[in-house]
């Protein structure tokens, strides 16, 4: 997709199955994607709550301007999402095109361009849609539960994030670093990793991690809420100067 | 080519073809749709669509003229007020075609 559409600053693949999950997700990301998909659903409006909303294609030739979004602004997308602050800079057009793949099931694939978006973009977008839908379809067929393990893995990812962030936050450590502490917790006191992240951020909050209402939500088990305790407490002690 | 619901009149005094479309455009005849606007851009740059007799149109028919206007330069007629104008502002069609409004 990114070698079709040279000018892509960012472009994102979201799924809404309202069967498993009443939000979004994002399913694939490349460049500002991941970001731009969630400021946009955050309630700042865009082209892909358009496009999930009103099923339609959706092309804007300049973003920060468009009238359709007021709220929608460089300086938004900027105190949001600051790691990409060259990128913004770049930001003029965008464009969505929704697919159904199944009842109740939507796809939207989302770019994000540094030219205004045209005709020919929502062209190639409808027919990447065509495949991704083709892709899910193929997917669900094969294996029922297989969509619900991707919103769980998607799930997983926010803990894991969070659990990461608190990581750098005590220990003052980069993000590689705390991803490698909680994999060698994982592995010392075998337990999953995406449980072990969940279990960490209900130990350090005191309140079940925030996940999205799925049929399979994750719930640590007592080894791995332990774990979780003894990791916290053993990195809490830890002098910073070392 | 001439057919029930869409029909194409040819180029004449360097206006270019016009496809006339009644009644709805669904996923059932949308690509009967699609088929008149292609021979009707076939042989010319640029195109114009009156849909100002279309009583509803969805999806398939913005996806339809999104695809047209990746070719040629897009000319559409619609009704000043309705689903119609409310679907080509949604989808941002309105911004790289040339928008005619009738009453």
């Amino acid at each position: 997709m990114q070698s079709d559409l040279l000018d892509a600053v960012g472009l994102a693949i979201t799924i809404h199955d309202k069967r498993y999950d009443e939000h979004p997700s994002v399913l694939a990301a490349l460049g500002v994607g991941a970001d731009f998909a969630a400021a946009q659903l955050s309630g700042i409006g865009g082209p892909l709550p358009d496009a999930l909303a009103y099923q339609v294609p959706v092309l804007s030739l300049d973003l920060w301007t468009d009238d359709r979004w007021p709220e929608l602004t460089l300086a938004s997308l900027r105190s949001r999402a600051p790691q990409h602050e060259s990128s913004w800079e770049h930001v003029r057009g965008a464009a969505a095109v929704p697919g159904v793949w199944a009842d109740d099931a939507t796809v939207v694939v989302c770019c994000t361009l540094s030219q205004p978006a045209s005709a020919a973009t929502v062209a190639s977008l409808i027919t990447y849609e065509q495949l991704v839908s083709a892709a899910l379809i193929i997917t669900a067929a094969e294996n029922a539960s297989a969509i619900a393990d991707i919103i769980t893995v998607l799930q997983s990812r926010g803990a894991i994030e969070q659990a990461k962030g608190a990581l750098m936050g005590l220990v003052r450590c980069d993000a590689e670093h705390a991803w490698r502490m909680l994999r060698r917790a994982s592995q010392e006191f075998n337990v999953k990793l995406r449980e072990l992240a969940v279990a960490l951020v209900e130990h350090i909050s005191g309140a079940p991690a925030e996940q999205p209402d799925t049929g399979t939500p994750i719930r640590p088990d007592e080894r791995t809420c332990e774990a979780a305790r003894l990791m916290w407490a053993a990195l809490s002690e830890t002098p910073l100067a070392q | 080519m001439t057919n029930s619901q869409f029909r194409m009149s040819a180029a004449e005094a360097e206006q270019p073809p016009v496809v006339t479309a009644t009644g709805d455009i669904d996923l059932a005849n949308v690509n009967e749709f699609s088929d008149v606007l292609n021979s009707a851009a076939a042989d010319s740059d640029a195109i114009t669509v009156d849909l100002s007799d279309v009583t509803y149109c969805d999806s398939a028919a913005v996806r339809a003229l999104f695809a047209v206007a990746a070719t040629t330069k897009l000319g559409l007629i619609v009704p000043a007020r309705g689903p119609i104008m409310t679907l080509l502002s949604i989808s941002g069609l309105d911004r790289v075609a040339t928008v005619v409004t009738c009453d």
